[in-house]
């Protein structure tokens, strides 16, 4: 079972545009069974497949709907949503399904998630952090899943540590932008960390750092032009980018039509940017 | 027209981003230490064993029954010392395993298990290894491991060392004669002179590594002196010695009495002399003597020599009584053996 995490501490850098086209590319494309996990509170991931509540005791927080297979009258000690936070709480998780048959949805759970991003003491975040690992170590989720495309909060909490703590592989998105390579240079501390505690047979394969948002202009070239000539940075540069496209935008909105990169015709120019992004990362899951 | 604007990633960030990379892949695996059952350590039947007394023996009880030999009993008494010090401290380094099946292979730390055992625990930290580790890897580790370790004899040394040379010999395909001193003293993170011993006892024969398995020479330095002396009647008189209890003094002098024996030869092994001063010598120096009948006799013994002895005619003029002829003489003879003999 693959686990694709995309990380980055700096916000709007593309995580969770990633993720959403990620799992619809090994669902829709490569009709494996996927399942997407959002471990960031703001719930944008979840809010695409579903009809997330803003939760009035928890400003600006949004919670999962009511299951699908929720029957009231029989699950009596079930109050009918799931979410991945639930780990952290020791209670059972059931995945949504969604509009695409392939993928299944474990969505955000803001003021829960909060709680576990705001653990403090050493011995707690320790049992936040294997959490998750935990999880994807249940032979049922094994079973029932290809591959999981988690995505995280722009932070170095708990959450994000314990997605690291799970993943088998990693994409960073990245602006061409001072920022953006601080967060690079962040985040690369994180795998690194991962990296020491790792064998050889279970190691975090960093797919790359993946030039997002790219735009004609001097300071985006020089500084891709810098990353790719840096020793042992220039070999987790992905060779292809993404270039900053109105339309990445535009399928985000609520109610879009069409609502995915890959309903767009094949000729499509954003569609073949990204799906070439799409493939070489699964070229390097699958091996 | 506009200044064009130029853009770098600073020094300071790129030299993060590139360490970061690099200590990424030098240290993978590094930090991996896991708690392991003690029942699941079984040694590595191709490494030599430190101890007689086994896990086995303490699992079944042998050590409270009384069944232990004498060895096996001196080695649970120096072990207890260990495991009072586990039991309120817990191991300080974690012991180095490789998964080997189910169970795991132990690297090093044989002392340290059956020590935590005795403590009463029933796991221990213990590094895991991805594979079993090189020969050359596995000695390295086993000599970092028992440096500290006071009891270890000279020759259980050599031993590690031996499989150390070897090891990195056959992994590397260097050929015997590049196991240096100098790679010897890198490898092992000891001085120079400390490597140089180490290594002339290495190459030392037979009878010199009988008797330090004997554990009849136990000190490395005698053991090194010993080792570089060719000549048969000298090295026998320094093993007496040695074995008698001399000190490395007496040691060395016996040595140095090579200089004036004229059957001695002298060792091509080079070594530190503390006795050497000044300048490194260029040509032979011929010296001086008051004695007239020495130089007459080395004069008389060229000319018996078949080669020589029509020279006998051209010295009949030496004044045997004036200094000045004979010195004038006897450096004829030199010009003369150094244009005929090379």
């Amino acid at each position: 079972m693959k686990i694709i995490v995309t990380a980055t501490h700096k916000g709007g850098e593309g995580k969770t545009t990633n993720c959403i086209i990620l799992a619809e590319y090994f669902a829709m494309v490569m009709k494996k069974k996927v399942l997407a996990i959002d471990l960031d509170p703001q719930a944008n991931f979840s809010g695409r497949y579903l009809s997330m509540s803003y939760d009035p005791t928890y400003q600006g927080g949004k919670f999962p709907p009511l299951h699908p297979d929720y029957d009231a009258a029989t699950d009596l000690d079930w109050d009918g949503r799931s979410t991945i936070a639930d780990i952290f709480y020791g209670v059972p998780l059931i995945p949504y399904p969604t509009l695409i048959p392939e993928l299944d949805l474990l969505p955000a759970y803001s003021s829960k998630l909060q709680d576990a991003e705001a653990v403090t003491k050493s011995e707690v975040t320790e049992k936040v952090h294997v959490q998750l690992k935990k999880f994807f170590d249940f032979p049922e989720v094994r079973q029932e899943y290809d591959i999981i495309i988690i995505d995280t909060p722009p932070s170095k909490g708990p959450l994000t540590i314990s997605a690291v703590k799970a993943a088998t592989h990693m994409v960073i998105p990245s602006q061409m932008e001072q920022f953006s390579i601080e967060g690079i240079y962040g985040m690369l501390q994180l795998w690194k960390q991962e990296a020491y505690s790792r064998g050889a047979t279970n190691s975090l394969e960093l797919i790359g750092i993946l030039p997002n948002q790219v735009r004609d202009i001097n300071l985006h070239k020089s500084f891709l032009e810098s990353l790719k000539n840096m020793k042992g940075v220039s070999d987790y540069v992905m060779p292809f980018v993404i270039k900053k496209r109105a339309v990445y935008a535009e399928l985000l909105v609520e109610g879009a039509n069409p609502k995915m990169l890959f309903e767009l015709p094949a000729n499509n120019i954003a569609r073949q940017e990204y799906e070439i992004v799409c493939k070489h990362i699964a070229e390097r899951v699958y091996g | 027209m506009a200044k064009r604007k130029i853009f770098r990633i600073s020094q300071a960030l790129t030299q993060g981003l590139e360490e970061t990379v690099n200590a990424a892949h030098n240290y993978s695996g590094s930090l991996r230490v896991e708690v392991i059952p003690l029942t699941k350590i079984e040694l590595d039947p191709e490494n030599p064993r430190s101890l007689t007394l086994t896990l086995t023996d303490l699992i079944n009880g042998y050590h409270q029954q009384g069944s232990l030999d004498h060895k096996r009993k001196q080695e649970l008494e120096s072990l207890k010392s260990l495991a009072e010090s586990i039991k309120n401290e817990g191991i300080l380094n974690p012991i180095i395993v490789y998964r080997y099946g189910d169970n795991y292979r132990l690297v090093a730390g044989e002392r340290r298990t059956l020590a935590s055992f005795l403590a009463g625990k029933t796991d221990v930290q213990a590094k895991i290894l991805d594979s079993k580790p090189s020969e050359y890897k596995l000695a390295l580790l086993q000599w970092i491991e028992n440096i500290e370790r006071e009891d270890l004899t000279l020759w259980e040394k050599i031993c590690n060392l031996d499989k150390l040379a070897q090891g990195y010999i056959s992994g590397s395909n260097l050929s015997e004669d590049a196991f240096t001193p100098t790679l010897l003293s890198s490898l092992i993170g000891c001085s120079l002179p400390h490597a140089m011993n180490y290594h002339a006892v290495l190459l030392a024969d037979e009878e010199i590594k009988n008797l330090i398995k004997e554990n009849k020479i136990k000190n490395l330095e005698k053991a090194a002196l010993i080792a570089k002396i060719d000549a048969t009647k000298l090295r026998k008189k320094a093993i007496n010695a040695c074995i008698q209890g001399a000190p490395l003094k007496e040691l060395k002098a016996i040595c140095n009495q090579k200089k004036t024996n004229a059957s001695a030869s002298i060792t091509t092994t080079p070594h530190i002399n503390k006795e050497t001063r000044g300048r490194a010598a260029t040509r032979i120096n011929l010296g001086a003597t008051k004695n007239t009948a020495a130089i007459k006799f080395i004069f008389n013994t060229v000319f018996d020599s078949e080669k020589y002895s029509k020279l006998k005619d051209n010295f009949q003029g030496v004044n045997w009584d004036d200094y000045k002829s004979v010195s004038g003489a006897f450096k004829e003879l030199v010009k003369i053996l150094e244009k005929n003999e090379e």
